[in-house]
């Protein structure tokens, strides 16, 4: 994503975001906030840059979780005696009609951080390998959740939405498991043919030059490295369906709908080579940025125990990767070579 | 609850409502120019977020301190949609009080040697 549209994309997630203040407030100052907002960034990312323009949208979150909750205290506060008032006549007169300001207001706030945090944005963090270097383990992450859903014709237009492009970096449900995410990069889409050579991938015919691999092993091991022979022991049945309605002539024919996946850590990761295609729909979003990274082995990370929160308790400056701390993981498209073989 | 207030009743003031009120001293501003000027005073230290200038603005305008500004000091760079704030004399005199106010304190600290003598070095900030 280039720079103005991330701010764009910035502006866009806060004018929802307005959405959760006090209706008074939003009415009387709302559009000002939102101006004083885009000069903000427009100003970071002119004098100070990109990774600046992180740091500030995520103090503008904190300022907005502060804030709302403030006003819409403040709000309580002067319409309480008017909702006692409320409830007395409707306690004696037996109207029903329901105060405005008490509820709703509350009501949309909650709403609102609902929203943000099941449709806008999702927090992940990578448990394991199989796109170092690019990703790392313990690497905490946002996904942005909104990049690659499709928001219909209509909205298409209206929502920063765009295709999946091979060399994009997404989260997805894994298709063998749905109550995990993982995340990898996008090798190829409907129609592709892919095979690998020599570890190499080579897609419709030629063969890619990709600098974000990492390869630690120099053994050549056919099912991995000249993918597709056919299934070994590893390959699931998700798997073994893709060799027997999905290759032709020595090559995976990526079929509509699906995707093909791998790992940057091309030698150690379990990938679309052994467990098949990642259907459209299953994918979540885009990795958008890395707001902490910490050094601890993956059972640590996937789930938190009293022995991690003392790790981190006592180990926070020094486990903490502080030079990945705002890092974008960004989308690199592979290199093609003429070279055929 | 406006000019009949005293200044001391209102002290001390928040870090947030004493950099606006500083900041609107030399001239009116919009609140985009407010921030700027915030941050420009206390050496990028306290960056108000949008929240957190309007929700002081709107508690300054009831309190009186500020009041919004007709005029349009900078025809420049206007913007019909951006709204002007400037300081009234009540919130001169409370800003003035807290400042004052400040100033005893550094005077209470420099007795006890916190500080250095006479004029401290304030860029660096670190001792």
């Amino acid at each position: 994503m280039s720079t103005s549209a991330l701010v764009r994309w910035f502006c866009h997630v806060y004018s929802l975001l307005l959405y959760a203040y006090p209706r008074q407030f939003r009415l009387q100052y709302g559009g000002e906030m939102q101006q004083v907002f885009r000069d903000r960034c427009s100003y970071v990312v002119r004098t100070q840059g990109r990774r600046r323009l992180f740091r500030f949208a995520i103090h503008s979150a904190a300022d907005w979780m502060t804030t709302t909750f403030r006003e819409g205290t403040d709000t309580l506060v002067e319409a309480a005696p008017r909702a006692v008032r409320h409830l007395r006549s409707v306690w004696v007169t037996g109207r029903k009609r329901a105060p405005r300001g008490f509820v709703a207001e509350w009501a949309m706030t909650i709403l609102i951080y609902l929203f943000a945090t099941t449709t806008l944005v999702q927090a992940y963090v990578v448990p394991t390998g199989s796109m170092e270097t690019t990703l790392r383990i313990g690497d905490h992450m946002l996904v942005d959740r909104m990049a690659y859903a499709d928001p219909g014709s209509v909205g298409r237009h209206l929502l920063p939405y765009r295709e999946i492009r091979r060399g994009d970096i997404v989260a997805f449900t894994y298709p063998e498991d749905v109550r995990e995410t993982y995340v990898k990069r996008v090798m190829g889409l409907p129609g592709d043919h892919i095979r690998l050579i020599n570890k190499q991938v080579m897609r419709n015919g030629r063969l890619l030059v990709e600098p974000y691999t990492q390869h630690i092993s120099a053994v050549r091991e056919p099912y991995r490295d000249d993918f597709p022979i056919a299934p070994d022991a590893f390959t699931t049945p998700r798997g073994r369906a893709m060799f027997e309605h999905d290759v032709r002539n020595g090559e995976v024919v990526v079929p509509p709908g699906k995707l093909f996946v791998m790992g940057d850590n091309r030698d150690n990761s379990a990938d679309s080579r052994s467990w098949g295609f990642v259907p459209r729909e299953y994918v979540v979003g885009k990795p958008l940025v890395v707001y902490w990274s910490y050094d601890a082995p993956t059972e640590e990370l996937q789930e938190w125990s009293v022995g991690h929160v003392l790790d981190v308790t006592l180990h926070f400056f020094s486990k903490t990767r502080w030079d990945r701390m705002f890092l974008v993981p960004r989308s690199q498209a592979a290199q093609e070579t003429g070279g055929t073989q | 609850m406006t000019k009949t207030q005293s200044p001391q009743e209102l002290l001390p003031l928040t870090p947030p409502v004493f950099h606006i009120l500083l900041a609107l001293v030399d001239e009116e501003r919009h609140g985009y120019g407010i921030m700027q000027d915030v941050a420009r005073q206390t050496d990028d230290a306290l960056q108000l977020g949008p929240g957190t200038l309007y929700g002081c603005l709107k508690r300054m305008l009831a309190a009186g301190l500020v009041e919004e500004s007709e005029e349009r000091p900078d025809p420049e760079l206007d913007d019909q949609r951006r709204r002007y704030y400037r300081m009234t004399p009540l919130g001169q005199s409370v800003v003035r009080a807290e400042a004052q106010r400040l100033a005893n304190a550094v005077v209470a600290a420099r007795s006890k040697r916190l500080l250095e003598r006479a004029k401290p070095n304030l860029a660096g900030g670190k001792a």
